[in-house]
Parts: structure tokens; sequence; C-alpha cells
């Protein structure tokens, strides 16, 4: 897999408050990457420097290979980009809008472009201001999948929507991606644990970590351990244990880096004989729960 | 190019009804000002209220038309859906480059077109007034505009970014109006208006790229308020003699000028006054005598410096003064300086020595145009077209001459002559220039209204068989030094009589 989307010592701030702080992020291509964080974390000052709408302040973005900064008309013929906040062109009803749209894209097709106005029940003849927010979304999605566009990026798009028009997004972005990479920013975690292959999780400006989601799941472990003597604290806890608590004879852990001798090992190493280890799975959310509380900890 | 006539295209039929009141405004100001030309025959086509509701209306349907379209893709911001689609930045700008081209500036020079023939001016001469009056609504009516449009998101933020200089500038103007408008010029103030449109001009055509390749408007702001503050430090700073060097290089140089010299009057030294003026200030009146014109050839006075020096090397100095209020033009003037009060109580019994320079136009070439009361248009070369017409039994004469898109760069006179058996009597005639002149050597002065006209009439009770126009063009602008040795001030000072109560 190649990079479709990098960003270098990425750095951003507005005045003194910075927004970025070198952030390093890699979307490979053919991904479906989600990149989440708590509002204000960043993501879509990341998204619009990715998309040239912003200057950076500091280090790089690039875009298929090419700084960002130089993106040209023709990078664009391959992006289909949509956001929340994007304002469109009210006057035109949907069908000039498609039109419109048409002779800037090499590659529009006309069929899919009709197809996209059926599947997500868009009226052609509506005025893009008299449609509602969820409309507005599709319509803009609608306008950014007909010509097949190589590089999908979707900030924040489900924000205000409601699950079922939610729903018929996700289902017309999977449907319509055929090999397309997928940025998509959420500060929602469910709304991309269902389909992200890729988490990039972002907070004050860093990226905490980025990796594929089976090897996140897979790393992540909530460890209950009783004790057979009650026992002191270790001095240090292991840099790859959060969330640590320890009452009388239970020690309880999130370890970030799970393997099963290793973990097994170390637990022993630090408390002696145990009666008994519980090692449990973690769904995606108690993952992020837990990142974001040892990072709140850590400032 | 295929791109900017499809975004061309969307704005056209978005902004049909703008561009419908635009057109409508620039018929209506073609047809009131056509109507115009007929209104000395016709007095009732002189709608002045109609007119002048046309002037107003015209730059805000330009203005509207202008900020409507570049901010149908506005620059500044994040969130608008082009900036993410692939428009090229020089087809987006060509395409409102074009929309103004076709909706602003064609409607406006058919408009032109259509008044200056309304007045009988003949258009093939007048074709290069004509496309320099529109370069000239570009720079100062449509660019600044479009580069404040293009740093602006919409019509509030435009009008602020418009209304902030301007009540910056009237502030400024009531405290210090020297500062704004700086000093006038006269025949060459256009070398300072022309320095403000190049400002101008520069400054928002750089804006505009800049905004449409880069859209980083907070440099492009930048721009604009350095571009402000250039124009006016420009304005205020450009001093006379510059301009009047710069006015001399452009000067045709036809004339021998070698033996044109500039003296102290000796003949007329009773001239020469000292007027204790209020303030603490002296006016002195100098008698100057200019020699060595070639024949047929009058000399304008436009400006001056003096320095007076006394014998223990005291000084004082007029620098560049505007000779704002010459005795007369010809050969022999008054110069009147303004002198500092302490200074004069200090050296008026002492012989001084005056050394000055005076910046002279050198005017030659004369014609004269018989103009017969006859109501029909008779070119004048150099002004236009003129006509008169004898009014009711024949006891009132009018002449009007009518000038397209600048004041004649000449000096104009006209005369009213009775042809009484061979002798031609000169019954009523203007010597001096009737107006402002300036020695701009473009076409065109901005302005909206195309046509300019000057008016004059007799009432004798005689007769009259003809008009005549004369005009005389400016050849050279010259600068002379002179030198008045041991002149004595106590010895012409005068008082101002006292006002009776």
């Amino acid at each position: 897999m190649s990079d479709i989307l990098r960003t270098i010592d990425l750095s951003k701030r507005f005045r003194k408050t910075v927004v970025l702080d070198h952030l390093n992020m890699i979307v490979p291509e053919h991904s479906l990457y989600g990149l989440v964080g708590p509002n204000g974390a960043g993501k879509t000052t990341t998204i619009k420097i990715l998309m040239n709408a912003r200057q950076p302040t500091e280090g790089m973005a690039e875009v298929f290979g090419r700084d960002s900064r130089r993106l040209s008309p023709e990078d664009f013929t391959q992006i289909g980009y949509v956001s929340e906040n994007q304002q469109m062109p009210d006057w035109m009803t949907i069908e000039y809008f498609m039109n419109y749209l048409k002779p800037f894209y090499p590659d529009w097709d006309v069929v899919r472009a009709q197809e996209l106005l059926r599947l997500f029940e868009l009226p052609p003849d509506r005025k893009i201001r008299n449609l509602s927010h969820g409309m507005r979304m599709k319509a803009a999605l609608a306008s950014s999948l007909a010509y097949r566009p190589r590089l999908i990026v979707l900030d924040e798009p489900f924000t205000g929507l409601d699950a079922l028009v939610r729903d018929e997004l996700i289902e017309g972005v999977l449907e319509c991606a055929n090999g397309a990479t997928i940025l998509i920013s959420s500060h929602d975690l469910s709304e991309v644990e269902s389909f992200a292959s890729h988490i990039g999780y972002l907070d004050r400006g860093r990226l905490q970590f980025s990796e594929e989601m089976t090897s996140l799941v897979d790393r992540f472990r909530e460890i209950e351990i009783t004790l057979a003597n009650t026992s002191q604290s270790p001095i240090s806890w292991p840099a790859a244990w959060l969330n640590t608590e320890q009452s009388a004879a239970v020690v309880r852990f999130v370890d970030t880096q799970f393997d099963q001798e290793r973990t097994i090992a170390e637990v022993q190493r630090l408390f002696g004989n145990t009666h008994h280890i519980s090692v449990n799975a973690m769904p995606l959310r108690a993952i992020f729960l837990t990142l974001a509380k040892a990072g709140r900890k850590a400032a | 190019m295929r791109q900017a006539l499809h975004i061309f295209k969307k704005d056209v039929r978005h902004l049909w009804f703008e561009i419908a009141l635009a057109i409508t405004v620039a018929a209506a100001f073609a047809f009131t000002g056509a109507r115009r030309a007929l209104w000395l025959v016709d007095p009732a086509t002189n709608r002045t209220a109609a007119w002048t509701l046309v002037m107003i209306l015209l730059p805000l349907a330009w203005w509207t038309l202008i900020a409507r379209v570049l901010h149908d893709e506005a620059l500044p911001g994040d969130n608008q859906f082009w900036i993410t689609r692939p428009y090229s930045w020089k087809n987006l700008l060509g395409a409102k480059a074009l929309f103004i081209l076709t909706f602003i500036n064609i409607p406006m020079l058919l408009a032109d077109a259509v008044i200056v023939r309304a007045y009988g001016l003949p258009l093939a001469a007048e074709m290069p007034g004509l496309l320099w009056s529109q370069v000239l609504i570009a720079i100062v009516f449509i660019l600044p505009i479009a580069a404040l449009s293009a740093l602006t998101t919409g019509f509030v933020q435009l009008i602020f970014a418009i209304l902030t200089p301007c009540v910056i500038a009237l502030g400024v103007a009531i405290v210090a109006p020297e500062v704004v408008l700086g000093g006038f010029l006269g025949g060459s103030d256009w070398v300072k208006t022309y320095y403000a449109f190049l400002v101008m001009s520069v400054a928002a055509s750089a804006i505009l790229v800049w905004q449409y390749s880069m859209r980083r408007t907070a440099v492009g702001r930048s721009l604009a308020g350095a571009a402000g503050i250039l124009a006016v430090l420009g304005m205020m700073l450009i001093p006379w003699p510059a301009a009047f060097r710069i006015q001399s290089w452009l000067s045709k140089q036809r004339v021998d000028q070698s033996l044109v010299h500039v003296a102290f009057d000796s003949g007329n030294r009773w001239l020469t006054r000292v007027v204790i003026a209020g303030g603490d200030r002296v006016r002195l009146e100098l008698p100057l005598d200019i020699t060595g014109l070639p024949p047929g050839m009058i000399a304008r006075p436009e400006g001056f410096s003096i320095h007076l020096q006394a014998p223990d090397g005291t000084m004082w100095q007029a620098d560049q003064l505007l000779l704002r209020n010459s005795g007369n033009m010809g050969q022999k003037f008054s110069l009147e300086a303004t002198v500092d009060g302490a200074f004069y109580r200090k050296v008026k019994d002492e012989p001084l020595r005056v050394r000055g320079s005076l910046y002279m136009t050198l005017f030659g070439n004369r014609q004269t145009v018989r103009v017969p009361f006859e109501d029909r248009s008779v070119p004048v070369p150099r002004v236009g077209v003129c006509s008169a017409t004898g009014g009711a039994n024949r006891q009132s004469y009018f002449l009007i001459c009518s000038s397209a898109f600048r004041f004649p760069p000449v000096l104009v006179s006209y005369s009213f002559i009775q042809s009484a058996k061979e002798a031609v009597q000169d019954v009523w005639s203007s010597t001096e220039p009737r107006r402002p002149i300036s020695y701009s050597p473009f076409p065109a002065e901005l302005g909206i209204i195309p046509v300019s006209q000057d008016f004059t009439f007799s009432t004798v009770s005689v007769p009259l068989s003809e008009a005549r126009v004369d005009t005389v063009e400016p050849l050279a602008h010259v600068r002379r030094n002179f030198e008045i040795d041991n002149l004595r001030l106590a010895d012409f000072e005068v008082h101002p009589a006292a006002v009776s109560p």
C-alpha cells in the first residue's frame, strides 16, 4: 500500500493557540481511515490543510505525494470532499448543481450521478437553500461521488444527522467507494468504528496513535488480577499500563501492548503469585476512553 | 477558456437581475445623456433630476454587480464548496473579468459612444478618448472595488472596507485638508492623479492575482492598506517642481526656447509693492518681464521659487509656491509671494539680493474657427464641436462648445463679431482662460460624463455676424531663472487702507 495522504511534522497555530502540534499521519491507499478525537482536537484543521483550504504554520501535508499547497485542479478531479459546514451555492437546484459541476470532471459519470440522486432520494428540481441539513449533506456527497474520486474526504459528515440519514450516507459511501481511499473525521467513535479499516486518534493537535483497527483491538486488554497476598503497589507501573487501580487484593489496568506471555511475566515480576488473572478484550469505545483519560491525566 | 465560459454562464444565470438592473441604468445614462445634447434647442430635454439620479445609480449598479459576481466564489474563508473543486484560478479570474467587461465596460462604452454622437462629435476622432475613458473607469471604479470584493466575503464586509478609509480620509481632511488632497499642481495636477491611478491599478491587480492564485487574505489586506498609504503619501509628497519636470519632459519641444528670458521689469519698477498683510505676513509683488518669445507665442506663468538674501546672509525662501495670482498672461506680469513678517522687519532696510525661478508654459499655434449663428455644429480642432445661435429677435447670442472625455488641453477664447460695412468689430471677447487647463497627455480625464461643455452668450443689441473660437496649444514647459540686486523692500511698503466702520 502506498500512502495517499501524509502529514510531516504538521503544525498549525492561530496566534498563540496551538491547534496541530507536529502531526505525523499516514493514510494508506485503499484504506478507510477514521480520524477521531474530541471537539477541538484539530481534525478539521488537518483536513483543511490537506485540502489546501488552510495553510500550515510548519511542516507539510501531502496528497497523492504532492505538497497540499501545490494541489492543482487536476488533483481535485480525483478528490471528493464533503464537510458538515460546507457553503453550497444555495440558489442552484440540485440538478443544476450536478450539471454545473459535470464539465469540471473528465470522469463525471452521468448515469452514476442519476443513480446517486435516486439512492439519496434527492429531488432534482429543489433549490439547495430549501434542503434540510441531511439532504444538503447527501447532495454534497452525491456531487462528490459522481466522478469516482480516488480520494474521498469527509469532515464530520454525520454531525446533526439522524441515525437513518447517517446510515444512508454510510451505505452510499461504501457502495460507491470502489477501492477509493476514504478519510473520515468524527468526534464520535461509534460513527466510524463499524466500517473503518484504520483509525487515528487526535487529541489537542497530537496524534495519539494511528493504526489498523485489527491490531488496535488486539493490543488493548483490560486486565484484572486477584493477588495471593496483599501487596504494595509497584514503585513504577509499566508505561504500557494505563488506568492503573489497586485495592487490597485486586489490581486493574489496561495493557496497551498486550501479549499473553509477556504481560503475565510482567505481572508476576511485579506482584509475585496471583490467585487469578482475568484478561478481557475491549470495545473500541473503551479503548478511546482509556486513552482520553490517560491523556488528560498526563496533561 | 472553456471553464471560464462555463463559470461566466453560471454567473449570468445567477445574477440576471443585477445584470438587467445595471444595463437598464446604463441605457438610462445613454438616453438622458444624449437628450441633454439638445438642451439648448429644447430645454425640456435637460432633465437634471433624472440625470443626477442616473449618475448616482450608475456606480452603485456597477459596484453591486462587481461585488455580487466576485462574492459568488468568495475568496476569503475555507468553507466554500468551490475551493475543493477543480477550479483553475486563471479561469475563475478570467470568468469574472469577462463578466465585468461584458456587463459594465461594454455597455458603458456603447453609452458613451451614443452620447458623444448625440453631441455631434465625430466618433472616429474621439475613439482614443472613448477607449482611454474606459481604462480610467476600470482603474478607479472597477479595479478597487473588485480588489476589495476579493478580500471580503459579503456586502457588509465590503461596505465596511469601503467606508473605513473614507471615514479616516474625511476625518483627516477636516483636521488637515492639505494632507489628504495635497497641493493643487495646476495644469500638471494630472501627474499626481495618475500617480494615484498607477498605485491603485497596480495594487488592485496584484491583490486580485494574489487572492485568486493564493487565497491568502491577510496578506492581500495588508497589501491593500499599504497601497492606500502609498497613494495618499504620494499625493501629498509629489513636489510641484517634480510634476513640472515630468511635464517638461513630455512637452512637444517644437520651439526654440533659448532666447526666452525672465527679468525684473525695471521699467515698471514702481509696480513693486510690499503689502503689510495680517497674520504677520507680508505680500511681495514683483513685476517681471518675459522677453525673447518667438512671434505668435505667449507665456503662461505656472509657478515660481524665490530666495531673498540680506547682506548678512539672512535668507528667506519660498519654495516652489504655485503662482496663484499672476497679474496677467503674456509678457509682463506680477509675481506675488508671501514673506514671513519677522524676516521682513529684520531685512526691510537692507539691499536684498533676490534669486528666483519662473516656471512657464509657452503657448502657440493659434487657430481661429468661425462659427456662424446657424444652429449647426462646427468642428473646432483641439476643442470638439461648437455651435452658435442667435436668440429671439436676434438680441441675444449663444455659443456652446462640446468636448469629449476631457476639457481641451488648449487655451480657448471666444469672441462675438459684428460685421459692419468692411470693418469687423470685436463686440465681446474672452481672452482669459475660462476654465482650468490640464496638460495631461492622455485623451480622457476621469469622469462618468463623457462630454463637457463650455457656454457663453452675449446680449448686445447690435446684430452679430458670427462667433469665433481661438485656441492656442501648449508647446513647451520651461523654467527660467532671474535675479534682482539691491532691492530695498521698505521703499515699496504700502499699508492697506483702513476700513471705515
